[in-house]
């Protein structure tokens, strides 16, 4: 080693620790804001591969990438309604912005009013709605039923088996509501997710099933959509122009938006790294304006009109109006009555 | 959808040519189906954004060859080691491990080798001759229906219990109760789970197929020097070519238990949540029924290794019936491929054969090539395979129990999952120890919460009335077929003396 060699390696040591100490001295989130995301994102979805959810994270996540400049890894935890997915979430993710959690908010909230959750709900929130995929009634298109007029006279007759995803979930309160507002007997069937309750509509075994819309109307041959839960119709070509409830019946129901998938996160991450937080938010708005993601969702035959930004306060919003509604029907969503 | 001879020879012409897709393809389907907790369908979410850059035909040839391997790959190690890749390979150790310790085991990966190619290509044929008729199946097939069904493949804890009685019956009681752990269907109420999170969707399958099979098994083994028998290790020293030969006349000499078995795989795997664990099972008591020697299964006896393997592989055509039909998937890899043919745009239903015929057909043509192409690339291999069994088993269980600790925590992983399989390895020894039949509690683990599922769902549509199980005119004829089927088992049993009955 030369003496130059010596003094130049000794002034990029004292140059280092004199960085170093500037950093040390920064506010740590924002060292580590500045490079956020530092690894790959992670996602914990509450539904199995293949579903609604999936379909949805992909071709968000798909896009999302390109603005955080990092890759998104899903892992699905169905168990329990999906309760399993947001107790790990909650009991293992890091508070550090890079874990996150996509559900669709209305079955999960209803969750915790059949059963509240270990932890607290006050250190987690929805901070993202990616859609808006409205509850609907919906009969198999050469099926006995063919109108809601139908449905409901003949329900004043017999009781009639509704096919619905789970017990805890917007569309089934809708068919209870109408139930209770009409008089005509509906006996809602769990049927473990929307591809069974397809199934079991299509093959006769339900007299007719409750979801929402967005896998149903991309399926014009097989089924016909009845009714909407919301107060207006965002898809009338592809639902045959289908009434609403509150329009045809008369009713005060609140929207029961039955798909509202979101990335929810932990409060105490918001807290912790605001910046990394504004870079999320910031980063996913992105995603809504770029035709990218448009194609992605027009490609898996998911109608584009459902899709649309909500942020943290129409997520709140949402979550309460679900939560209210359910507690009204808790004893019907936990066989007490 | 009608039939086009044109069409179809031009169809397998054109998938031949895809033989540089398909070669892989088998080749990785037959290794994650080999390992525990791996299977097609987790395999084809992990190659997703492989598949999704592809041209769909190619990426649908793709994903239909690693479906149908991974079947047959399932039941290399549940006959070699006594571990099932899958639930659907959990009928297949019953006597294909039996023969392993014979050393048997050329013959019986033959045996599995042809069975599960044939029935696997008799049911793809059907499919495609036949497809409009069978979609109709999952329009018949309901809740009620499914019960019975169910009742077929549980109803070989009777058999076994004939045996002994008691024991027999507690072990499937046993299983049943397991089975029953986790949030019922309809309420989503918690059952015996203990407070712990990861009982929630009841007891995860393959902790308790490893556990129970071949955790207890690595424990038998350990006591002696191989997992063969003194006869086992000489055959198998002298075994060669002439075995795996042996083995394919011997299955070739089974075709109609081939045919018979592989139908019943081919027609539960058309009903949307059924799957191959219910037919193999079922298949495998049906067999066992109408066997002139029913006190040989359990023993390394042929048509009890026929059965499942041909009945699971039945499965694999049979799912996809209902999901380019009907558009909706059988089963979950089929699910995964939806997702797949949507993303590239693809809608499947009646339109899809007027619209696209090659792309609609193409998964069965490329099923049925995918078999031929199989046979020939796993049978030489059969000769090879065979020798892990000589392995020392000073060697062997700890790698048994490495390798299945790992297959329990890969399907969800959870590390509670290695610890319930080696807390099932300890149930599964101690009831080997003392007599209690290994299988009549896995029948009970696997088929307990579908029966459990079907049978809520049923009572819910009833409003709580049981005579709804009576109440369908299909589900009467089953019921009748059901205590047919049991009374005559029961009886034939009684005739004959106890067998050497080994649970494997």
């Amino acid at each position: 080693m030369t003496h130059f060699d010596r003094g130049a390696s000794r002034r990029a040591f004292l140059k280092g620790t004199a960085a170093a100490g500037v950093a040390a001295t920064l506010p740590l989130s924002s060292a580590f804001g500045a490079s956020f995301p530092e690894r790959n994102m992670q996602v914990y979805v509450p539904t199995r591969e293949g579903g609604g959810a999936d379909r949805n994270q992909r071709a968000f996540a798909g896009v999302w990438k390109k603005y955080l400049n990092t890759e998104f890894e899903a892992a699905f935890y169905p168990g329990a309604a999906g309760r399993v997915a947001y107790e790990k979430y909650m009991g293992l993710a890091k508070a550090d912005c890079h874990e996150l959690i996509f559900g669709n908010m209305g079955p999960e909230v209803l969750n915790w009013v059949v059963e509240p959750p270990t932890f607290d709900l006050n250190d987690f929130m929805y901070f993202a709605r990616v859609d808006a995929d409205p509850g609907i009634v919906f009969v198999k298109r050469d099926g006995p039923l063919q109108t809601i007029d139908d449905i409901v006279a003949e329900g004043k007759k017999r009781t009639l088996n509704v096919g619905v995803s789970r017990l805890a979930h917007p569309a089934t309160l809708g068919m209870l509501a109408l139930g209770r507002h009409t008089g005509a007997q509906f006996n809602p069937i769990p049927l473990s997710g929307g591809k069974n309750t397809r199934a079991g509509v299509e093959t006769g075994e339900m007299d007719f099933g409750a979801l929402p819309a967005g896998g149903i109307v991309n399926r014009p041959k097989n089924f016909k959509v009845v009714l909407m839960f919301t107060h207006k119709n965002p898809l009338p070509d592809l639902s045959d122009n289908a009434p609403t409830v509150n329009a045809k019946f008369g009713t005060s129901l609140p929207d029961l938006v039955a798909g509202a998938r979101a990335y929810g996160i932990k409060k105490a991450a918001i807290e912790k790294y605001p910046d990394r937080y504004k870079i999320l938010t910031e980063s996913l708005l992105k995603v809504f304006d770029d035709p990218e993601y448009k194609e992605a969702i027009i490609r898996t035959k998911a109608p584009w009109e459902l899709i649309g930004y909500g942020g943290p306060e129409e997520c709140a919003t949402y979550a309460k109006a679900m939560t209210d509604i359910g507690k009204d029907y808790k004893d019907l969503l936990t066989g007490k009555s | 959808m009608e039939f086009d001879p044109g069409l179809f020879i031009e169809l397998f012409t054109r998938m031949f040519g895809f033989w540089w897709v398909i070669l892989p393809a088998i080749l990785l389907g037959l290794v994650v189906g080999a390992i525990p907790g791996f299977s097609a369908a987790n395999t084809i979410i992990i190659l997703l954004p492989l598949t999704l850059s592809m041209d769909p035909e190619i990426g649908l040839v793709f994903m239909v060859a690693i479906y149908a391997s991974s079947r047959m790959g399932a039941g290399i190690p549940a006959i070699l080691v006594n571990i099932p890749g899958t639930a659907g390979a959990a009928a297949t150790p019953l006597d294909g491990y039996p023969m392993t310790k014979q050393g048997r085991s050329h013959q019986a990966l033959a045996i599995s080798f042809v069975s599960s190619v044939a029935g696997g290509l008799l049911t793809t044929i059907m499919a495609l001759l036949a497809m409009p008729w069978l979609s109709q199946v999952a329009y018949y097939l309901h809740s009620v229906e499914m019960i019975v069904v169910m009742l077929f493949g549980i109803s070989l804890i009777a058999s076994i219990a004939a045996r002994d009685t008691l024991k027999g019956l507690i072990a499937g009681f046993f299983g049943l109760m397991i089975g029953l752990i986790g949030a019922d269907v309809v309420y989503a109420t918690p059952r015996g789970t203990m407070g712990l999170l990861e009982l929630y969707d009841g007891v995860p399958l393959i902790p308790a197929l490893v556990g129970l099979f071949a955790i207890s098994e690595a424990f038998v083994v350990i006591e002696r020097r191989s997992i063969l028998s003194d006869e086992g290790q000489r055959l198998m020293e002298e075994a060669g070519w002439a075995e795996t030969w042996e083995g394919v006349k011997i299955a070739c000499s089974k075709w109609w238990h081939i045919a018979w078995t592989s139908i019943i795989g081919l027609v539960i795997g058309v009903v949307p949540g059924a799957g191959a664990s219910i037919a193999s099972f079922v298949a495998y008591q049906q067999s066992r029924t109408y066997s002139k020697t029913p006190e040989l299964y359990g023993t390394g006896h042929v048509e009890g290794l026929v059965a499942p393997e041909s009945a699971n592989n039945g499965v694999t055509s049979g799912t996809l019936i209902p999901l380019l039909v009907i558009g909706i998937p059988g089963g979950a890899t089929a699910a995964i491929m939806l997702v797949v043919l949507q993303y590239h745009g693809v809608t499947v239903g009646p339109d899809l054969f007027n619209d696209k015929p090659q792309l609609a057909y193409a998964p069965f043509t490329a099923m049925a090539v995918t078999y031929f192409l199989m046979i020939f690339t796993i049978l030489p291999l059969a000769r090879y395979m065979s020798k892990v069994t000589v392995v020392s088993t000073t060697y062997m269980a700890p790698i048994i129990i490495s390798f299945t600790l790992v297959g329990a925590f890969v399907s969800r992983d959870y590390m509670f999952d290695m610890y319930l399989a080696l807390a099932f390895g300890v149930i599964g020894y101690v009831a080997r120890k003392t007599g209690y039949h290994v299988a009549a509690i896995l029948i009970g683990v696997i088929l307990g919460p579908l029966l459990e599922t079907y049978f809520l769902r049923a009572l819910k549509m009833s409003q709580g009335d049981i005579m709804v199980l009576f109440s369908s005119r299909l589900g009467n004829v089953l019921w009748v077929g059901l205590f047919l089927s049991v009374g005559l088992s029961l009886y034939f049993e009684k005739r004959k003396k106890p067998g050497n009955a080994d649970d494997g």
